[in-house]
């Protein structure tokens, strides 16, 4: 994979990772409680969808992202970050751990100094 | 180097490990039809909401099939056309002018312009480590 690529697909999955986990933690901890306990179904409903659609993307680009950073093949690890974008708080542990693991030494060996921030740090 | 029989590449698809792989595509795809099967009736009885969940997991169910015959290709893949990518020679770090050993040397067939697979994994594990203890020690004024 060429260098520019590697950094194209590697911010895809940042911004991916960043958009469905914030839509996780809402969904679940603003969407759920007002739809059991207040019977407002509006952020469970739109939020919802809005994650369900947009999960889809994430685990495209997630894939991709685990193949070109050479996150060992038919590993539990490619299952985690995967499964990440739909558990609270889980989507931004992953990124962090991913990054320091794979992303960065991936960025490195491609000649690529990893000079754009990680979406949290 | 003894020459062994030239195996089968795709010899590994029956080994334990993959067997479990193998059970695990089955057992995800098996249960996300049914999830998704069992989205349809909700939608049916009148969840508005579950319409756009009854399309999304059999889409589900496609993307674990497709990623496990992908990971199948890519290990069968020859060890050497994974890490053959053309980086500029040299141009990096001056981790890149790290000298292959001897045994690394004889694995590759002593091909000193081919970019090494295991080097490559060695300077990464290398720039791992640095990134790691990188402002370790700085309290102490160590650094």
């Amino acid at each position: 994979m060429r260098p520019d690529t590697l950094r194209l697909v590697v911010r895809a999955y940042r911004v991916m990772a960043f958009t469905t986990g914030v839509l996780v933690i809402v969904l679940c901890f603003v969407g759920i409680p007002l739809q059991a306990f207040a019977h407002n179904l509006f952020i469970a409903t739109y939020v919802g969808t809005l994650h369900g659609f947009l999960y889809i993307v994430y685990v495209i680009v997630a894939f991709v992202m685990t193949r070109a950073v050479r996150v060992p093949l038919a590993s539990w690890r490619t299952v985690i970050v995967l499964l990440a974008g739909t558990i609270p708080v889980l989507t931004f542990v992953v990124e962090r751990w991913v990054s320091r693991t794979y992303i960065n030494p991936a960025l490195a060996a491609a000649g690529v100094a990893p000079r754009e921030h990680p979406v949290l740090r | 180097m003894s020459s062994v029989a030239p195996r089968s590449r795709w010899r590994f698809v029956i080994s334990p490990r993959w067997l479990a792989w193998h059970a695990f595509t089955i057992l995800a795809v098996v249960g996300m039809l049914w999830l998704g099967d069992w989205q349809l009736r909700r939608a049916e009885a009148g969840n508005a909401l579950s319409w756009a969940y009854t399309f999304e997991w059999p889409v589900f169910a496609v993307f674990g099939i497709v990623f496990w015959a992908k990971t199948i290709r890519d290990e069968a893949k020859p060890r050497q056309a994974a890490g053959g990518e053309a980086t500029a020679p040299g141009g990096e770090s001056g981790l890149s002018g790290l000298p292959a050993t001897a045994g690394q040397r004889a694995a590759t067939g002593g091909d000193e312009d081919e970019h090494d697979p295991e080097l490559d994994a060695y300077n990464a594990y290398l720039s791992r480590l640095h990134k790691q203890v990188r402002g370790h020690g700085r309290a102490h004024g160590l650094r």
